[in-house]
């Protein structure tokens, strides 16, 4: 990943993405041609009102889109000259100490940040009233193509250690984790670390790494923020204004020029690239390879996307694959000779396969970080199996999306895990 | 290739919804794929990316891997076949001899095999699954080169349908496909299955004036040993000598003599992470294990099976074989790592312990296979409640 930071023109439109945000249920609290500033309530959600959702830029509502079933895909703001704010009580070092946690909470809710905290195991917004066990701070979600965090913590150092302090607030466990190889971070920060692990793509993950410090079901419920989410924490908080600063990461197999950018929260992608792209050739991801959103050059960044993945699309019809050989074909399993090739190999979208039945190769099982057996507690949700599925562990899943990659009956192992965990949710009606 | 090409985008619309042969659409797709990857891309929502491999390939490959068997049967049963008639054995008149007893054997089942899973395939309106392009080569390689061709294809019927169609489908079944097959046949028609004259092809030779030889298979000849400790003497008297059963040079079923290219195949399958080799290991350990275990408690008047060196188990017969492409069918293994390794050591011992003690079977391997597949989901499930209890409870 590059490590050069860039910085693009000024957008003259943001937008928020309502529909990008999981469980929760909009409220529009604006309307077409509304004047609007930086930080003025856009919409909350229906069944926690307390979530509520601000406008990352100033000017006035352009537009409102609307998806399938109404469900509200963008909320574009045309950005004004002089953008105006919202003010906001701010700390210090002092009064954080002696705030108490409720009006912590407080503070963090109207200004608009709550959401950027998420609550395992459905990785949905927390409960403001409620208390958690431990909080993870992620550095390197050791997916590929992310920020790097120590482009967006270099100058912002005490920034960041306020931040943390002010989740120490929150919870008496605070684990900071970044990757013990990063050196990077591990310098930037030296001594705040005080979870590191080792591994690929999905070690950093909250969800892995509350699996293997949990002592007890009570620490099931841990909230997790990422690190540039703590710097906007940090900023609300000190400087008494919505936060907008954003560090995205371009990247990906389709592009060589990859490099940050500088940009704020809610960004047009068309922007961010700077160059166009064609659908047909290049699929643009938000977010990330395994976890991230295909977006079009018309859309803009959601609330938690500070990637973005250029990948080849792969619609064409290989020929002759079958008898491919395969030196140059990237694959988990050690069918093809790539499995000899040590060079970094091009990944596409292509589904390289039509579904077939699961015939228990293993290797979604052998992949999956929290020892969960993926095919069978998959079986289990075709059944209704609730019970069976959540004593596999259904719940500890990470939606990774490790087992949907490996597989080579092409089942969508990780989709069909997260659809059974958000319907166990909603019948335990949580949040 | 552009030919190609234009060919299927001549009749895919045929196929397609709306075309006059829709309902065949998974028999297209089935040829289509064959010279053109799907360009099917993932859907919006992560993940984006997917492995290079897909179950067709898979699939080939382990039909790949088979070739060099079919080869040897090829040769080996021409070679038998005319060594035992007295004919010349010069080199294509053994290959012509062997293809024409084998290749229509073979064909019949793949043509079979194929037809019951298209059949299948439209009326369930699912994609047709590779997996019968393994069963229809594993089931023609166990059997003997004479089986007459009508019960070629009563057995791959058998299989697929009974063994695999009636339960779902590839992936739904828990007995291994074509070795149903094969215990059909072998239990509904004994005579062409088992005994000493099935296992070299002579009608049809010009050269010879007899009209079946007898070949009693290294299995019989250990059977019926009666002196206690020289079982691998008779084997030997008998022309079964160690190298003649590592190499496969014996008249025997079809792909399963050769326990040199068994072992190859199940070392390059192990290598490419195919077969597990956590089965074929505990079938190994099984059946070494079990072997010495039976030289301990021999005594004299016990049967003298009892004594032969457990390693001539492992060359005799279709153990090698059945080791390496049988119990490594992933669906009817049991799918836990630590229920993989007591599945393959339980075939290793039932296989002894079959051979020697059942006078009925001389084989023991088959049964000891379908017998561990049906107790597979059991091994998974005991092994699966001991995972969830080292969890800590998220519920």
């Amino acid at each position: 990943m590059g490590a050069t930071l860039k910085s693009t023109k000024p957008p003259d439109r943001v937008a928020a993405c309502p529909s990008r945000i999981p469980f929760i249920k909009p409220r529009l609290r604006v309307k077409k041609g509304d004047d609007i500033q930086v930080g003025e309530l856009l919409f909350e959600d229906k069944q926690e009102p307390r979530f509520q959702f601000l406008s990352p830029g100033g000017g006035r509502i352009d537009d409102i889109r609307f998806g399938p079933r109404r469900v509200i895909e963008q909320i574009v703001i045309t950005l004004a000259r002089d953008e105006s704010q919202v003010n906001f009580p701010t700390l210090t070092d002092q009064s954080l100490a002696t705030i108490s946690r409720s009006d912590l909470v407080d503070m963090i809710v109207t200004g608009g940040i709550w959401p950027l905290i998420r609550a395992l195991p459905f990785r949905d917004i927390p409960d403001p009233d409620t208390h958690p066990p431990m909080i993870f701070i992620g550095l390197d979600n050791t997916e590929p193509f992310q920020t790097a965090p120590e482009i967006y913590l270099r100058g912002n150092e005490e920034l960041f250690d306020f931040g943390v302090r002010v989740l120490k607030r929150l919870s008496e466990t605070v684990y900071v984790t970044a990757p013990k190889a990063n050196d990077g971070v591990q310098k930037c920060l030296n001594g705040q670390i005080n979870l590191d692990y080792t591994g690929k793509y999905p070690a950093g993950d909250p969800g892995v790494l509350l699996y293997h410090v949990k002592t007890t079901p009570a620490e099931n419920n841990s909230w997790f923020i990422a690190g540039q989410d703590v710097l906007m924490l940090a900023r609300l908080l000190t400087t008494g204004h919505y936060p907008t600063d954003r560090i995205v990461a371009i990247g990906g197999s389709a592009t060589d020029n990859r490099h940050h950018v500088q940009t704020r929260l809610g960004a047009p992608i068309a922007d961010l690239l700077g160059h166009s792209v064609d659908p047909a050739v290049t699929r643009c991801v938000s977010g990330g390879v395994f976890r991230g959103q295909a977006v079009s050059p018309n859309d803009f960044l959601g609330l938690y996307e500070t990637a973005l993945t250029l990948l080849p699309a792969g619609n064409n019809k290989e020929f002759m694959a079958l008898f491919d050989p395969g030196w140059k074909k990237p694959s988990y399993s050690r069918v093809y000779l790539s499995h000899l090739n040590q060079a970094d190999l091009t990944v596409n979208c292509n589904r390289h396969g039509d579904e077939r039945a699961c015939i228990a190769c293993m290797h979604c099982a052998d992949v999956c970080p929290v020892d969960i057996l993926p095919q069978l507690t998959y079986k289990a949700t075709l059944a209704d199996e609730v019970e069976e599925a959540l004593a596999h562990g259904l719940l500890d899943c990470v939606e990774c999306g490790l087992c949907t990659y490996v597989c080579p009956s092409k089942i969508e192992l990780t989709d069909a895990l997260k659809t059974a965990k958000a319907a166990y949710r909603k019948e335990r009606g949580s949040g | 290739m552009k030919m190609i090409k234009r060919f299927f985008d001549a009749q895919r619309p045929h196929f397609s919804s709306g075309g006059k042969l829709e309902k065949w659409y998974p028999f297209y797709e089935a040829v289509e794929t064959i010279f053109y990857a799907s360009d099917e891309v993932t859907p919006g929502q992560g993940p984006h990316i997917r492995d290079s491999l897909d179950l067709k390939r898979y699939l080939a490959t382990v039909v790949f891997i088979l070739i060099p068997l079919l080869l040897f049967g090829i040769y080996n049963s021409g070679y038998q076949t005319r060594l035992a008639a007295g004919a010349p054995l010069d080199l294509w008149t053994v290959i012509f001899t062997g293809a024409r007893s084998v290749l229509p054997i073979v064909l019949v089942s793949y043509i079979v095999g194929f037809a019951w899973e298209i059949i299948f395939a439209v009326i369930r309106r699912h994609p047709i699954s590779e997996g019968v392009f393994v069963s229809a080569m594993l089931f023609p390689l166990t059997l003997p080169p004479t089986t007459p061709l009508w019960q070629v294809a009563l057995g791959i019927s058998f299989g697929v349908v009974i063994g695999k169609e009636i339960f779902g489908g590839t992936g739904r079944n828990f007995l291994n496909p074509a070795l149903t097959g094969r215990a059909f046949l072998y239990f509904a028609y004994p005579a062409q299955m088992s005994g000493d004259t099935v296992w070299l092809a002579l009608s049809g030779l010009k050269e010879t004036a007899v009209d079946a030889i007898t070949a009693a298979t290294p299995l019989v000849v250990a059977a019926a040993t009666e002196t206690t400790g020289a079982v691998e003497e008779a084997l030997s008297g008998a022309g079964y000598t160690v190298s003649t059963l590592f190499f496969g040079f014996y008249p025997d079923s079809i792909g399963a003599s050769s326990t040199l290219l068994c072992l190859i195949g199940a070392i390059v399958l192990m290598m490419m992470g195919i077969a597990n080799y956590r089965i074929i290991v505990g079938d190994i350990i099984g059946l070494i294990l079990t072997g010495f275990l039976l030289n301990l408690l021999a005594t004299e008047s016990s049967n003298p099976y009892m004594t032969l060196n457990p390693f001539y188990h492992l060359l005799m017969g279709g153990t090698a074989f059945g080791f390496a492409f049988m119990t490594t069918d992933p669906v009817s293994a049991p799918d836990l790592r630590a229920a993989r390794w007591i599945y393959g050591f339980a075939i290793g011992a039932l296989t002894v312990l079959i051979r020697v003690f059942n006078p009925a079977f001389p084989e023991g391997i088959m049964l000891a296979i379908l017998f561990m597949n049906v107790l597979a989901p059991l091994l998974d499930h005991i092994v699966i409640r001991f995972r969830m209890k080292r969890r800590v409870p998220n519920v």
